[in-house]
């Protein structure tokens, strides 16, 4: 299941997110998440203005200019025009907005952009394309493992992770592994049997 | 029957359910078409297909409303009442358009808020962030009057009134007395509806047995992934809107008569749309005007505007199911026959119309003799109610349901055979061996409660109904280009249901093609019209058009056949994108080779829907089983298995319609376990608007689910088929309800059934047993 964001490690890029947040300020929302950490002598301070940030997205880099504020989800949304990765709940409780960082699912909404720098990031889009599905996007086709399909790209970002690491997964395992996503239509037990398919098929 | 109008025709069909099919004399309208029926050779129609926007989807692509995106757009942001009830004394924007990149500010004209979420202002700005940063600086000074928020306080006659005497929404004819209206009249949807009828007080006379009890549940919010909102462009006098909606036709009347405009000059969009059932069936939101804010700030500011809700906004003011107080009292004699049905209701309505939940008591148990519905709306100082996927109905058959099942009990009897002996519906008739069988009803507990240890399993049963629904002013366009390629053009907008693939079946269907052959336009205004997608009405309101349309089409490819195969056209067959003639199929040519030799570039057909035809039924039957295990140790209820068993005339795509059906159980499970609105009654705000704290049923608490439709067309309309989505939802709560009666022999009569009120209710029934 999508996780909250890695702790930043301390030699990379950007500065802490605490030390960002003294310096500017946010909602209460992200606050909550931050870690009594002491700031690191190093750091540099970022914004409150907006600063370009080098991201690699899909296995290409490119420069987004944003606020140091602004999430991972919405820099991709809003900034590279992926809008795969849906803002549903935003606060990491149904996995909409799930991508991959360094291979592991996260809520981007939930990770600040300036703390993806250095990292790989897959959205859904990096996956397969409508000519070129992924063998877990061709599962979900055929086992109509969709209804509306707002929640579906985090669910197919959630099944890959998932697959990626435990490749013949039990019924069980497939819940486990997707208990962080949440599905209005009622798609469950069809998402289950396209990740049983795409296993398979991987095999 | 009628005199039959003049140009109509008529057709002997095979229909009914297939163990026991009816002939049936129907008379469609002049140049409708023979309704397929159990006798038909069916190529593409009735055998499952992945929907064909399914890759869109799973790779990200599909634009929703939330995801477009217009150059030099700019985005809203609004702000909503914090407090239930007061006067708006004062709202100061001064401090939000002094930030830079704030382009134009909304405020209401309101003098009065009468729920927490109510629309008070808005902001738009060059970014999304800069515009919650405004709305922030929004200050709005209120003089809080008292309010109430439960509906026990709502009902008592010293509770401050929510809208005082004589102000809407209450219906003129019903009475009203302080926040209470009602009873209401009959409802006027639903043509087949029936209600109260006979004499109570004989009916009860007459019965051996008489079990009342009160039912109670709460308030279901739609929480709809994609929330509500649009982007608006005005292009001079020119608007065009994105929306996330139910009704394009009916969202863009709507801003036409808001802004002045004729029609033509409003075009609205729905290309894919992230859920509503029932929330989306507004020209905003039920609670909230936005689309019209979101319009204003476009105009004002000369540029597109995007206004998408928060997911707190949306748990606030788009909607939601009633919750209700049930009194259900039943009457039968001793062999089970039902004598009388007295079904009393007061839904939460918030500050909207309540559903009636009357349904089901009225219509399930049709040859009960003796029925009384006394239906109540209760105004709250909450967010106001709308339709949610069968009106008032899983409420309803959640209160008439469980107490079936405990009438049952009283009399010794099998509760499925309780209701198989009150029952005349020929569909559902054959519900009951069916479902049986796919749930191992035999396994139930004879005694309720008698499995040993700490994990009690359980197996229950509930009826739901829902009606045949049609809107008959529709349209649909099919075009066949001289290279042989197909569109079907529709204004009716995908929900989630895949109304793409089920009108592309049927043109292929008639065209002798596949699927994905046919490349269909849905969800714009542009098209011709499509029905508003509430209430299970569109596969079977546009459906009907779709196969007109194509079938003109295929008169036409037929008719540039015929001299190259040598044989009249009514001779000719078409399949497997070939052209043939039916008694020597070996002399046949593509499809492609017939359409190249039109005389233009393109066969077009637009082709109105013929009017609604006899049927079996004019009303929708279905039954779920559930399986669940509770720990009486913990309270914790886990459904393990859900069987639904419904039939919905031919199903067009079943693959889609069986997904539905799995939906809708996984909706009711949520329902009745978990899903529960939660206002301070303090301070009569919402204390979980969001979705960690407002609990949907996920992937780790999914159950075995099994979708059945049985083998029956209807008729009615030339497919043969109707709605499904509204009647599989209504028994799920009720079934799942009876099961935990089932499995642990304690009867709970409120949902949700969290672990608390299951301690609660096995405590109390313990306690009862020793004293």
């Amino acid at each position: 299941m999508p996780t909250r964001p890695p702790k930043k490690s301390q030699d990379s890029l950007s500065p802490t997110r605490r030390t960002f947040l003294k310096t500017v300020g946010v909602g209460a929302a992200a606050a909550g998440l931050v870690a009594p950490a002491p700031r690191p002598a190093e750091a540099s301070i970022l914004g409150p203005d907006a600063v370009p940030l080098p991201l690699r997205v899909n296995g290409v880099t490119q420069t987004v200019t944003v606020e140091p504020r602004v999430t991972l989800l919405r820099a991709l949304r809003n900034h590279l025009g992926l809008t795969g990765a849906k803002e549903v709940c935003e606060r990491g409780a149904c996995g909409g907005c799930t991508v991959l960082f360094d291979g592991e699912p996260i809520c981007s909404c939930l990770m600040l952009a300036v703390d993806a720098v250095g990292h790989e990031i897959t959205t859904v889009e990096g996956l397969g394309t409508p000519e070129k599905l992924s063998p877990v996007q061709a599962a979900f086709v055929e086992c109509d493992a969709l209804q509306c399909g707002f929640c579906t790209p985090g669910f197919v970002v959630a099944s890959t992770a998932l697959l990626n690491k435990t490749p013949n997964p039990s019924l069980e395992e497939i819940k486990a592994g997707l208990a962080g996503n949440i599905c209005r239509c009622g798609t469950y037990s069809r998402i289950f049997e396209a990740v049983q398919q795409a296993a398979t098929r991987r095999g | 029957m009628a005199e039959q109008e003049a140009g109509s025709t008529t057709f002997q069909v095979k229909v009914g359910p297939a163990e026991n099919p009816v002939t049936l004399e129907v008379h469609p309208a002049a140049g409708d078409l023979r309704p397929w029926d159990l006798d038909t050779r069916l190529r593409r129609v009735k055998s499952g297909h992945p929907r064909l926007e399914a890759p869109l989807k799973v790779t990200g692509q599909a634009r929703y409303t939330y995801d477009v995106r217009l150059p030099g757009m700019l985005w809203a942001k609004m702000v909503r009442a914090p407090i239930p009830a007061g006067r708006i004394v004062r709202i100061d924007t001064a401090k939000a358009e002094q930030v830079t990149g704030v382009k134009a500010v909304w405020t209401t004209d309101a003098k009065l808020v009468r729920f927490a979420g109510q629309d008070i202002a808005a902001v738009a700005a060059v970014s999304q962030e800069i515009a919650e940063d405004a709305a922030r600086l929004i200050e709005v000074q209120y003089d809080p009057t008292p309010f109430v928020t439960s509906l026990d306080e709502a009902m008592a006659p010293s509770a401050p009134l929510v809208f005082a005497e004589g102000q809407p929404p209450a219906p003129a004819s019903a009475p009203r007395k302080g926040n209470v209206v009602g009873p209401l009249p009959p409802p006027t949807l639903g043509g087949a509806r029936a209600g109260t009828r006979g004499d109570i007080e004989k009916g009860f006379a007459e019965a051996d047995t008489i079990h009342e009890a009160t039912y109670r549940l709460a308030v279901h919010t739609h929480a709809v992934l994609e929330t509500h909102g649009v982007v608006a462009h005005w292009e001079g006098d020119q608007l065009t809107v994105y929306t996330s909606t139910q009704g394009v036709f009916m969202v863009r009347a709507a801003l036409a008569e808001a802004f002045g405009l004729s029609r033509n000059k409003v075009r609205v969009i729905s290309e894919h749309m992230g859920g509503g059932f029932g929330s989306k069936l507004y020209p905003s939101a039920v609670g909230s005007a936005f689309a019209l804010v979101a319009c204003r700030l476009a105009r004002k500011t000369g540029a597109p505007v995007k206004l998408m809700l928060d997911r707190q906004e949306e748990q606030l003011c788009t909607g939601n199911a009633p919750g209700a107080l049930m009194t259900v009292r039943l009457g039968a004699k001793r062999d089970g026959t039902l004598t009388a049905i007295h079904f009393r209701a007061h839904t939460e309505g918030g500050i909207g119309q309540s559903a009636r939940t009357g349904g089901p008591a009225g219509n399930v148990y049709a040859q009960c003799p003796h029925v009384k519905l006394e239906e109540h709306d209760v105004f709250t100082n909450a967010g106001p109610t709308c339709a949610l996927r069968a009106p008032g109905h899983p409420q309803g058959a959640f209160g008439l349901e469980c107490a079936v099942d405990e009438l049952a009990h009283r009399l010794d009897m099998d509760p499925l055979e309780f209701r198989r002996k009150n029952d005349t519906h020929p569909f559902r008739k054959t519900y009951y061996d069916v479902g049986a069988k796919a749930i191992g009803w035999e396994r139930r507990n004879r005694v309720p409660g008698e499995t040993p240890g700490p994990r009690k399993r359980g197996i229950g049963m509930a009826h739901g109904n829902w009606y045949v629904l049609v809107r008959e002013a529709v349209a649909v366009e099919v075009r066949v280009h001289r290279d042989g390629s197909v569109e079907l053009l529709h204004g009716a907008q995908d929900i989630g249901t895949g109304i793409r693939t089920a009108l592309a079946m049927i043109a292929a269907e008639e065209l002798g093609l596949r699927p994905a052959d046919v490349t269909v336009h849905v969800g714009d205004t542009r098209f011709p019209p499509g029905p508003t997608s509430g209430g299970s009405v569109t596969t079977n309101s546009s459906g009907p058009a779709a196969r007109l349309a194509a079938h003109e089409a295929r008169t036409r490819i037929a008719e540039l056949a015929a001299p190259l195969l040598k044989a009249p056209p009514e001779q000719l067959d078409f399949a497997d994108g070939r052209i043939f003639v039916a008694a020597d199929p070996g002399r046949s040519l593509t499809f492609r080779e017939a359409a190249q030799k039109m005389p233009g570039e393109v066969i077009a057909r637009l082709t109105d829907r013929k009017r609604q035809f006899e049927a079996v039924r004019q009303d929708l039957a279905a039954t779920q089983f559930a399986e669940v295990e509770v720990d009486v140790e913990t309270g914790v209820i886990r459904v393990l298995k859900m069987v639904g068993v419904s039939n919905c005339g031919i199903p067009i795509n079943p693959l889609t319609a069986a997904s539905q059906l799995i939906g809708a159980q996984i909706q009711g499970a949520s329902w009745a376990l978990f899903e529960h609105r939660t206002l301070d009654r303090n301070v009569g705000t919402m204390v979980n608007p969001n979705l960690e704290a407002y609990k949907l049923l996920g992937p780790a608490d999914m159950f075995e689910a099994v979708p059945i439709f049985t083998d029956g067309p209807n008729a009615g309309n030339n497919t043969s088929a109707t709605g499904m989505a509204e009647p599989v939802f209504v028994p799920t709560l009720a079934a799942v309800a009876n099961a935990v009666y089932n499995a642990t022999g304690v009867r709970l009569r409120q949902l949700p059934m969290t672990p608390d009120r299951v301690l609660a209710a096995l405590a109390g029934a313990q306690r009862g047993t020793k004293s």
